[in-house]
């Protein structure tokens, strides 16, 4: 039996959260990011600003050249990650099997629910435009791989300039075939360097990798090679991971100018620390390694990387590893473009259960019906209805 | 004021008393002890106002008085003075106290007795109940460190005390642990009680009961407030935590899927072993519980292991019904238990990985003490 897998992407997010912020930006081309002056970036770009060529990724700076009328607005996190949860309930609604891959993107396995996958996508891209007024895209296919490949095809096929809302469902047993005629970069795991190699040997589409004998890729590319075989016949069995597990949580600063300042440069790595400290906690998670990057002026990147003797999710740990591993690596007055700690080996720490933990089986079926007696009366009155007698105390004072 | 005592006497009261005295204090008076004369004995005294330990020993008053002098300085004097008659004489004017012994003469300055809080007695009611020193001295011992050592909290940084008929029963928890003790009286109590003591005040009297030959007596202040425990030379009052006591029945639990049985000492000594390592990774040790067949025993495996350090792997020999399984907990909490179990034998009832770790000495009835398990995911 095969599965059927929905890969929806949002389109240009945060243009249309800005976009609903306020109408007036609706048509202009405009662009989400950091200021032309600094080292800002664009985040994202409105598609009347991609006609101009404008794309995310670029610099700011070379997105007003192309588009002197572009208008540079600063981004609102808050605001997207608001956003982008509500996407993630309507999509929760519809199954449990979703794997969120970024903040505007996800996939879903709706094998499940025995209805075409079409159908199930332009149901769900009807509900997010109608409770949420946003657009998104979406591919169905029986895998992952194809899946977000189609909605990349869909988008691409849409008019310029336009919202591209598009639906691209591939049929299953013709994943091979949809893939073919693609460019060789197009599949995962193909990046710059693979590529060009690929061309060398006259590789350029998906369908030639898919045709080409799979000894010789393997000879030549080893494991990556079988892989690539692979997924160009359009093969791919990895589930949905509902919970995505950070391998790493980190923190990096761009500095605005270059930095050769003692002093700034720890002080930022402090910062950076506490930041990553804070992330661990709130996730519940350790680590038992600290890496620091610095990137030079001429954008090389090295890392180091140390093991700590414990796991840790404490700042001073951290900052203390963070140090050492920078004194290592600068030369005094050195220019720094852009530094970064983070950690990894990231893991769940023993926990010790409480004595209240333990509750015995009356008491957990007595929580049980209390849940459910809490949920009826607010199903039926609304969700502020009851409420704790110690938050009550809380709103008098 | 002016007596003589033996050295003996008054370095051991002194030593009695000096845990009531308070570390810091913005009263000076506190870091004092009251010496006072009382009936042809010396009465010393000590208080922090949480509690206070009064202690009487033999002397020849020549003339009677009180003052207080720094608990310390006359402890470490009496110390290291020889085993032989100490005389005390008051200046009244200076507040100045003479020790002599032998060929030793000190000066000690004092504050005024007047100044020293009144430690309260409870002279006007017949005590609550009357406990054998050493049974006291023993479930003290086996509860007080379960306790919490912060006050977050405030009634599990106490013990709980009931009294009821024939039995005294002990209880504390610090939230991951539960020790409860249950004693057997030799007769009823006066009157039924329950409070809660503070785990240091309740640690203080596990040391008085230990001194003591004579019975102890419990006296519950009439409003409840505050409590005394009087042994034949040493007295403590303590105030009481107020609030309500978790219902520790509620937690014990009343069935399990394996039961081991274990020898207490060869238990120890593994978990002591593991405890090294177990030291450098959140203190978790690994109890993995294997039944035997109809014709061997089964085996208690115990294990640590530090990303860092290494590992240690532990087996024993023990009694094993049931299910088997494993469960994780805090060698802290493990070492400490079994510190304070004098059987021979000790039975661990488990269920599950999220379920406590139940601990009883194999012929004492009224122990059971509970250790919940880490989470290791």
């Amino acid at each position: 039996m095969g599965r059927t897998i929905i890969h929806v992407d949002l389109d240009q997010f945060f243009c249309a959260c800005e976009e609903q912020h306020d109408p007036t930006l609706k048509g202009t081309p405009f662009a989400v990011g950091g200021r032309p002056e600094g080292r800002g970036v664009v985040a994202s770009a409105s598609y009347a600003a991609r006609t101009f060529g404008v794309r995310s990724a670029m610099p700011m700076a070379h997105a007003v050249r192309l588009c002197p009328e572009l208008i540079v607005v600063r981004p609102n996190f808050p605001a997207y990650r608001e956003a982008s949860q509500q996407v993630m309930e309507r999509l929760h609604a519809l199954t449990e099997l979703v794997e969120q891959i970024s903040i505007d993107e996800a996939f879903l396995d709706v094998s499940a629910l025995g209805e075409p996958g079409e159908q199930v996508a332009r149901r769900l891209q009807a509900t997010i435009r109608a409770e949420l007024g946003l657009s998104c895209s979406i591919g169905v296919a029986a895998n992952k791989l194809v899946a977000k490949i189609a909605t990349d095809v869909g988008k691409s096929m849409a008019r310029s300039g336009a919202l591209p809302s598009a639906i691209c469902v591939v049929p299953p047993g013709e994943e091979a075939a949809f893939l073919a005629p693609l460019p060789a970069s197009a599949l995962w795991g193909v990046g710059p360097k693979t590529a060009d190699k690929l061309a060398g040997m006259g590789i350029l589409t998906i369908g030639d990798i898919a045709a080409w004998p799979l000894e010789d890729l393997a000879r030549r590319f080893g494991q990556h090679g079988e892989d690539l075989s692979r997924r160009a016949r359009g093969q791919d069995d990895r589930p949905i991971v509902t919970e995505r597990a950070a391998k790493s949580i980190s923190q990096e600063t761009t500095f605005a100018h270059d930095v050769r300042d003692r002093v700034r440069l720890e002080q930022t790595l402090r910062a950076q620390a506490q930041e990553v400290a804070a992330k661990l906690q709130r996730k519940g998670l350790m680590g038992t390694s600290v890496k620091l990057k610095i990137r030079w002026p001429d954008f090389t990147t090295p890392t180091r990387q140390l093991t700590l003797p414990q796991p840790t999710d404490e700042a001073e740990a951290i900052t203390d590893a963070a140090l050492r591993l920078f004194n290592q690596i600068w030369p005094e007055r050195q220019p720094v473009r852009l530094i970064g700690v983070g950690v990894g080996g990231l893991g769940t720490p023993p926990r010790q259960l409480t004595l209240w933990d333990a509750s015995t089986p009356e008491e957990e079926a007595r929580q049980a019906k209390l849940r459910e007696a809490l949920a009826a009366v607010q199903a039926r009155f609304g969700a502020g209805v009851v409420r704790r007698g110690s938050e009550l105390g809380e709103e008098q004072e | 004021m002016k007596l003589t005592c033996l050295q003996e006497n008054l370095k051991r009261g002194l030593a009695t008393v000096s845990h009531a005295v308070a570390g810091k204090s913005t009263l000076p008076v506190l870091a004092n002890v009251l010496l006072a004369t009382d009936g042809g004995r010396l009465k010393l005294a000590a208080t922090n106002l949480e509690v206070g330990i009064t202690h009487w020993i033999g002397a020849q008053v020549q003339e009677e008085g009180a003052v207080t002098v720094p608990a310390k300085l006359l402890a470490d004097v009496v110390g290291n003075l020889p085993n032989d008659r100490v005389t005390l004489t008051l200046d009244a004017r200076t507040q100045t106290v003479k020790v002599e012994c032998g060929r030793f003469t000190s000066n000690i300055k004092g504050i005024e007795a007047d100044e020293f809080p009144t430690i309260p007695t409870i002279t006007d009611r017949d005590p609550t109940a009357s406990l054998p020193p050493d049974v006291l001295r023993e479930a003290i011992d086996q509860v007080v460190f379960a306790a919490a050592s912060d006050d977050s909290r405030p009634v599990l940084a106490g013990v709980l005390v009931r009294l009821r008929d024939t039995r005294l029963f002990l209880a504390a928890a610090d939230g991951f642990r539960l020790a409860t003790r249950t004693v057997t009286l030799p007769e009823p109590v006066a009157q039924a009680a329950e409070f809660i003591v503070p785990a240091r005040a309740m640690a203080e009297l596990g040391r008085i009961a230990g001194d003591s030959e004579g019975p102890v007596t419990i006296t519950v202040t009439p409003g409840g407030g505050q409590v005394l425990f009087h042994s034949e030379s040493t007295e403590l009052v303590s105030r009481l935590i107020e609030g309500k006591f978790p219902d520790v029945e509620r937690i014990i639990p009343q069935q399990y899927a394996t039961r081991s049985v274990l020898e207490t000492a060869e238990l120890a000594k593994a978990v002591k072993l593991a405890s090294l390592f177990a030291t450098a990774s959140q203190n978790v040790v690994k109890l993995t519980m294997e039944p035997g067949g109809e014709l061997g025993p089964g085996r208690l495996i115990i294990s640590a292991n530090a990303a860092e350090v290494g590992d240690n792997t532990g087996e024993l020999d023990g009694m094993i019904h049931g299910e088997g399984g494993q469960i994780a907990l805090n060698v802290k909490y493990l070492s400490e238990l079994l510190g304070s179990v004098k059987a021979a034998q000790i039975a661990v009832e488990t269920q599950s990985p999220q379920s406590p770790g139940v601990f009883k000495p194999v012929g004492q009835d009224g122990y059971i003490h509970i250790i919940m398990p880490m989470s290791i995911r």
